[in-house]
């Protein structure tokens, strides 16, 4: 499974050959000329470990950008900023934002399409983040959901693994991961959720395509970096507060366009949530360093006192009834 | 209890359907003279669906029934868990205690080997270097390196760090790096944070895998123990491993005292 040397000279070959290409392509851009290394079966082989992609904003802001009050920090995660100081073990986060153009490449304004309703429900949802029914899922530890895990977080760390028939993810936030059937079955029974969805995928060309449906609707699409403390909805560019139905589908292309980088695009439909289809666009996965590897991210296990600051809530109090 | 129930059906099910091999599991720590698929790089195939079909999730001794539990014949082999005399207390209290201080029942990662017998199934994914197994349970996801790598330096996981290796036809995987937080079942059989653990997984027909696991903890037991019990093979048609987000009942449970939506 791992490339021969021949396989490599010819890569280092296209490399050179394809340089000017990526020049070119720069910023979201998206080269599908290279050839991947293959699997003994002959797939396009993706597996290794990845970090995620620079940092990039969601959405283009509604209005002017928004400024915080005098006196006031900015740059936190407006849940988090009250109650704790940056983590001193967090890994270094990808570099403050460099890419400056929206994620959102579809509709061509880098807004989230949101219908009216849900333009104004978002609001409501960032203004009461010190609810328990209304803060972000990720903070809850639910699942990451589409294509919030593929977003450029310090934590989303992948690992991706081959078998013949299916393409298997890891997540290193939250210990998740997908199974992703490349069969041509369908869909799991609609009665089923799923908080990373029901995956089913394909090959295009050199493009794996992944069609994802049966979500749950208690976690957010999307939501990446730290929505400055204050900031109304129609100010964010980070996503955040944007909510899906049970109807979401997600439609993913992942496509490697260099040895170490495979591009992210995913369409995102909720007929409920949003006036039309839109897409991202981004850097998904770039290759991790050789002695990179995935810790376990225990995340509800020591949640219980920082949601209960924010939210009032003791979480440590409950007992579930997993085993009786 | 509803889900008891479920389990109970489902497993039942999925015994039926093997019914016919069972003869073929062997007893004892003689090497499976069974010879099945192989992957390409030539080790047995472990790639599935698999389930525990026991009561070791509810007490790995020998038990009677409660409401609710089934008895069980337990899998701790000779039946003894070589407590220290301390431990001995301390599993005691636990028990008293189970129904707040399971850490299972505050939807913490279960540890090892408790995950293994939970009764929720889990997929088995096998490449060259990495034995991947994904559990049903609270998305639990045990990365096994069989690429000749060893522990990194000691830290403190719930599901500590693995790693494997094959001896002939089985994997064995080494796993050490625990916390002290995790319980081996629901009746507070517990191990410190020197919780050593060597499972030992063998192929012995298409439909049953040997799973034994050494435990060895010398601030909690005089000596080594070992637990023994079969793996089934999931074989309805479609199956996939789906989601038991026990985190997702907490909330609920509590947005719905607060009186919310839910």
């Amino acid at each position: 499974m791992r490339a021969r040397p021949s396989t490599y000279v010819a890569i280092v070959t296209a490399l050179f050959l394809l340089t000017p290409v990526f020049a070119a392509a720069g910023e979201g851009g998206q080269d599908e000329s290279f050839e991947p290394p293959r699997t003994e079966w002959g797939d396009p082989d993706f597996q290794g470990r990845y970090l995620p992609g620079p940092g990039q904003p969601m959405e283009a802001p509604a209005g002017d950008p928004w400024r915080p009050p005098e006196g006031t920090e900015r740059g936190h995660n407006a849940s988090f900023s009250r109650f704790f100081a940056p983590d001193p073990d967090a890994p270094s986060r990808p570099r403050p934002v460099r890419i400056t153009k929206p994620m959102v490449v579809d509709p061509a304004d880098g807004r989230i399409p949101l219908q009216p309703w849900a333009a104004e429900r978002r609001g409501e949802i960032m203004a009461r983040q010190d609810e328990l029914e209304l803060l972000d899922p990720r903070v809850k530890c639910l699942p990451s959901a589409l294509p919030r895990a593929h977003l450029p977080v310090g934590y989303n760390s992948y690992q991706v693994f081959q078998v013949p028939g299916y393409v298997v993810i890891v997540y290193e936030w939250n210990h998740l991961y997908r199974y992703i059937p490349l069969d041509g079955q369908p869909h799991v029974n609609p009665n089923i959720r799923l908080g990373m969805g029901d995956s089913r995928g394909h090959w295009e060309g050199n493009t794996l395509v992944v069609d994802v449906t049966n979500f749950t609707d208690n976690t957010w699409p999307i939501g990446h970096g730290a929505p400055p403390e204050g900031a109304p909805a129609s100010a964010l560019t980070t996503g955040h507060g944007v909510f899906h139905s049970g109807n979401l589908h997600v439609v993913e292309r992942f496509t490697m366009i260099d040895e170490n980088t495979i591009h992210y695009e995913a369409t995102i439909e909720d007929p409920k949530v949003f006036t039309q289809a839109w897409t991202v666009d981004f850097v998904g996965l770039r290759r991790a360093p050789e002695d990179h590897m995935l810790f376990e991210y225990a995340c509800h296990e020591g949640n219980g006192r920082g949601l209960s600051l924010m939210t009032g809530v003791d979480i440590d109090s409950v007992r579930v009834h997993s085993t009786r | 209890m509803k889900l008891f129930c479920a389990v109970v059906v489902v497993l039942s099910t999925a015994a039926l359907g093997v019914a016919e091999s069972l003869t073929a599991q062997t007893a004892g720590t003689q090497p499976s003279s069974y010879d099945g698929p192989r992957t390409s790089d030539g080790k047995p195939d472990l790639n599935g669906i698999w389930q525990v079909f026991s009561t070791a999730a509810w007490d790995i001794r020998a038990h009677n029934a409660q409401d609710g539990i089934p008895a069980g014949l337990g899998v701790v082999e000779g039946n003894d868990i070589p407590y220290q005399p301390w431990a001995t207390a301390q599993q005691q209290e636990n028990y008293a205690n189970r129904m707040t201080e399971d850490p299972v029942r505050k939807c913490f990662l279960p540890g090892v080997p408790r995950i293994t017998y939970m009764p929720f199934p889990f997929r088995i994914l096998q490449t060259q270097d990495h034995v991947v197994i994904t559990y049903e349970f609270a998305h639990t996801v045990r990365i096994i390196y069989t690429d000749g790598s060893s522990h990194p330096l000691p830290n403190d996981f719930w599901m500590g760090d693995s790693r494997g290796h094959w001896d002939g036809d089985t994997l064995v995987v080494d796993t050490t790096h625990f916390n002290d937080q995790t319980w081996f079942d629901a009746t507070g059989n517990f191990h410190s944070d020197a919780l050593h653990v060597v499972e030992r997984y063998t192929l012995t027909s298409p439909y049953h895998i040997d799973y034994e696991v050494m435990i060895e903890d010398e601030k909690v037991f005089t000596k080594p123990w070992t637990m023994r019990m079969p793996l089934y093979r999931r074989i309805e048609e479609g199956l996939q491993v789906l989601d038991y987000d026990c985190v997702d009942f907490i909330l609920q449970s509590l947005v719905t005292q607060e009186g919310g939506a839910q």
